[in-house]
């Protein structure tokens, strides 16, 4: 490997394939011992800007640097020693075997006359057990699956050693596991041979989970760069894919996560009866999806905040009442979700734990169902092992049984909630 | 096949070569057994005297007629083989052959002006063949200026120019024979192509060509390996693409060139010989392209010898025999291959 300390340098570079540029003056740096990570929409630059640093396409102004040289004015065999790419996926015209594919990586060392030296077998021993393909080694490309392919075109590149790692979203076809397997394996590269690697991604949470900086592009252009956390917010999410979302959590420091605002929330239609839910400690959790499906403007309360039907609710959409963690509810919350119990046609209480902090809600339910607001209790785990009143919970929820619909699972609620619907 | 069956391929070709180029040069109107054959090139080698009790006839016929006819059998067959490689990775299709970019129609356009001209016996009698080599090269060269556009040229794009000028050229060839009167046959017969009469003097004259396109072609093999990957990958794996695209078509179109200036049109060999020895030796070109010269030498010289020894005195048109011989074999091959990658085996 070249001593250079310089990863890839682009400096402001403007490339297209037409009359009008398709990326616009873009400046960014992909450091050694680190993964830079390209995000933006489809259309926004993305491969153009790899096919620019990997030699596929000459800029039309600014400067393309790898490990301190223009890869367009040095042989295409040095450049290759130098940058390696990650294609999305091979289509061989002729059916190879993985061994040979994984051999063709040392390509830029061998001469036309030349047999693959001791060297070259070492590489390509090296990277085909990285990437857990040695097994394959006879078989044909073309026998493989997505993933394994994907594998083997990662051996490929990675038995060209090159300092420098272009990767184009390299877990199109990877599931799971081999998305976690891949990734760290290039993150351990990475960190212990020094190497620069600028990957695309398109799934917002593993760039942020794997990247040591983030470059935003959009339209052609850099709209934001830095650490993850700087550079996925909620606004950018916004503005540059057109999706509302949740991050979380926010700020520089932290590897955030991006969660998409599911559609239930957003086309739910005006004048839908309202159903209100009951719960606490995730115990409303399915309760409150099953309503959304079944159509029904849903809320909830009361809560206390960053309680897992709180986050789950947010995430959802839904109208609720919260109270601060491990506080008692006040008054005026427990007025507020009085109300929203009164606009709702049926009334959901779940079996959360039910200490003096949440006591209220049964009362508030058990009013609601003396004064003939449908409800339906959901009634999984024994009051008994959820009271931590002493007794006033289970005398409420005995109360509770007398006057509403009682569900042993959520099946039962489904029924019970669906019963109610063709009579209104 | 395993990677043991492969190694065995090589010196199983080269068994072939010999075997059938010694049943070749005894077969014919005078049988010569293979052990006088090799009497006589012993004696020709000047490592032995002449042998007792053989026939100068034999050895006219051996040396003046079949031994070079069988050469220039191996010798165009080789080309082709080797040209069908080349453009069936450059162009990353297996059904791609010699003809492709209007190597073939130009080299029947220069052949069949000269026949009508009367200027076959120019060049000491190579003027057909002349002119077909030229005509050969010309239209490669037309066609591939035809597909550039901007600084480099698109394969799609060649292949769709070589398509459009053959057939230019094609029409113009039916118009010029409807006009030809008593040539016609002997425009006919160069158009099926044959290896008969050429002798010593052709083998001479296409030798050197074929024989530096096959060189290319052998060092090329590591690369033709990358071009079929496609041309972004290729470059991302250290290949001068544009240099090496200009390189690999001058090689498939002289190599065609060279075989057709001599053999006329022959089908089915080029396109063919890789496609089966592919599934035998693998897609690897490195041992494709040495498996195909051999392989495309065997095939031409054991086509030549059904297409003067089935119906003696008559011979017929080599390219039907090689049509007839290697369709249905290919159509077996294929279907077998079919079958086995559909039983996921």
């Amino acid at each position: 490997m070249p001593e250079s300390e310089e990863g890839l340098v682009l400096e402001a570079v403007t490339a297209g394939y037409g009359i009008a540029p398709v990326v616009h003056e873009v400046s960014l740096e992909v450091a050694r011992g680190a993964i830079t990570g390209l995000i933006g929409p489809n259309g926004s630059g993305k491969t153009t800007l790899v096919r620019v640093a990997s030699r596929g396409l000459a800029p039309r102004s600014g400067s393309v640097r790898v490990c301190g040289l223009d890869p367009y004015a040095i042989p295409a065999k040095q450049a290759s020693r130098l940058l390696a790419v990650v294609p999305q996926d091979l289509a061989p015209a002729f059916s190879y075997s993985v061994l040979e594919m994984v051999m063709m990586g040392r390509s830029p060392y061998l001469s036309a006359w030349g047999g693959s030296g001791p060297e070259d077998w070492a590489q390509v021993r090296r990277a085909m057990a990285a990437c857990n393909v040695q097994h394959l080694a006879d078989r044909s490309l073309t026998d493989l699956s997505g993933g394994e392919r994907q594998r083997v075109i990662l051996a490929q590149a990675l038995a060209q050693d090159a300092p420098v790692l272009l990767l184009d979203e390299p877990t199109t076809h990877l599931d799971l596991r081999h998305i976690v397997e891949a990734l760290s394996l290039v993150r351990a590269m990475v960190r212990e041979q020094g190497r620069a690697v600028l990957a695309i991604f398109h799934d917002l949470n593993l760039a942020a989970a794997y990247c040591d900086r983030l470059v935003a592009l959009d339209r052609g252009r850099v709209v934001a760069s830095g650490p993850p956390g700087a550079v996925v917010t909620r606004d950018l999410v916004r503005d540059v894919f057109g999706v509302e979302a949740e991050v979380s959590p926010a700020g520089s420091a932290g590897r955030p996560s991006v969660v998409v605002a599911p559609p239930v929330g957003l086309d739910r239609q005006p004048g839908a009866r309202r159903a209100h839910v009951v719960g606490g400690a995730g115990r409303g959790a399915a309760v409150m999806r099953l309503l959304a499906e079944r159509g029904f403007e849903v809320t909830v309360g009361v809560l206390h905040a960053g309680d897992t039907d709180d986050v789950v609710a947010e995430r959802l959409n839904f109208q609720r009442v919260t109270v601060p963690p491990f506080s008692d509810i006040d008054a005026r919350s427990a007025e507020e979700c009085r109300a929203l119990i009164g606009e709702a046609s049926v009334l959901v209480v779940c079996d959360p734990p039910v200490g003096p902090g949440n006591l209220v809600n049964l009362r508030l339910s058990l009013d609601a169902a003396r004064a003939g607001t449908r409800t339906v209790l959901l009634d999984q785990i024994l009051m008994e092992e959820r009271d931590f009143t002493r007794g006033e919970a289970t005398g409420l929820w005995r109360a509770l049984r007398e006057v509403a619909l009682v569900a042993s699972n959520i099946e039962e609620v489904d029924q019970l909630v669906r019963a109610e619907q063709p009579t209104r | 096949m395993s990677p043991r069956g492969r190694r065995l391929v090589g010196p199983g070709l080269v068994v072939l070569l010999v075997t059938s180029t010694l049943v070749a040069v005894a077969a014919g109107a005078v049988w010569i057994s293979p052990w006088t054959s090799m009497q006589l090139f012993a004696w020709k080698l000047h490592l032995t005297g002449p042998p007792a009790g053989v026939l100068h006839s034999t050895s006219v016929i051996l040396f003046q007629l079949r031994l070079p006819r069988v050469l220039l059998a191996a010798v165009v067959g080789a080309a082709l083989a080797t040209a069908g490689a080349v453009f069936q990775a450059l162009f990353r299709n297996p059904m791609a052959d010699p003809a492709i970019i209007g190597v073939s129609s130009g080299a029947a356009l220069g052949a069949i002006v000269v026949i009508l001209a009367g200027w076959g016996a120019a060049l000491g009698g190579m003027g057909v063949s002349g002119a077909a080599f030229v005509g050969a090269l010309a239209t490669a060269f037309l066609v591939y200026r035809l597909a550039r556009l901007g600084p480099s040229v698109q394969v799609a794009t060649l292949l769709l120019a070589g398509i459009a000028v053959a057939a230019i050229i094609s029409a113009a060839i039916s118009l010029v024979m409807t006009f030809s009167g008593q040539e016609i046959r002997s425009i006919y017969f160069w158009l099926l192509g044959g290896l008969g009469a050429r002798g010593w003097q052709s083998l001479a004259a296409v030798t050197p060509f074929v024989v530096g396109g096959m060189a290319v072609a052998l060092l090329a093999a590591r690369d033709l390996n990358l071009a079929a990957l496609g041309e972004e990958r290729a470059a991302q794996l250290g290949l001068e693409v544009d240099r090496f695209k200009v390189l690999m078509l001058a090689t498939g179109a002289l190599l065609t060139a060279a075989a057709v200036s001599v053999a006329g049109l022959i089908g089915f060999v080029g396109l063919m010989t890789p496609h089966i020895l592919r599934l035998v030796v693998g897609s690897d070109h490195r041992r494709l392209v040495p498996a195909s010269i051999l392989g495309g030498a065997v095939f031409m010289i054991l086509a030549d010898l059904a297409a003067r020894t089935l119906v003696r005195p008559e011979e017929i048109p080599v390219g039907a025999v090689t049509a007839v011989l290697g369709g249905p074999f290919f159509l077996y091959l294929l279907r077998r291959e079919r079958r086995i990658a559909g039983a996921g085996v």
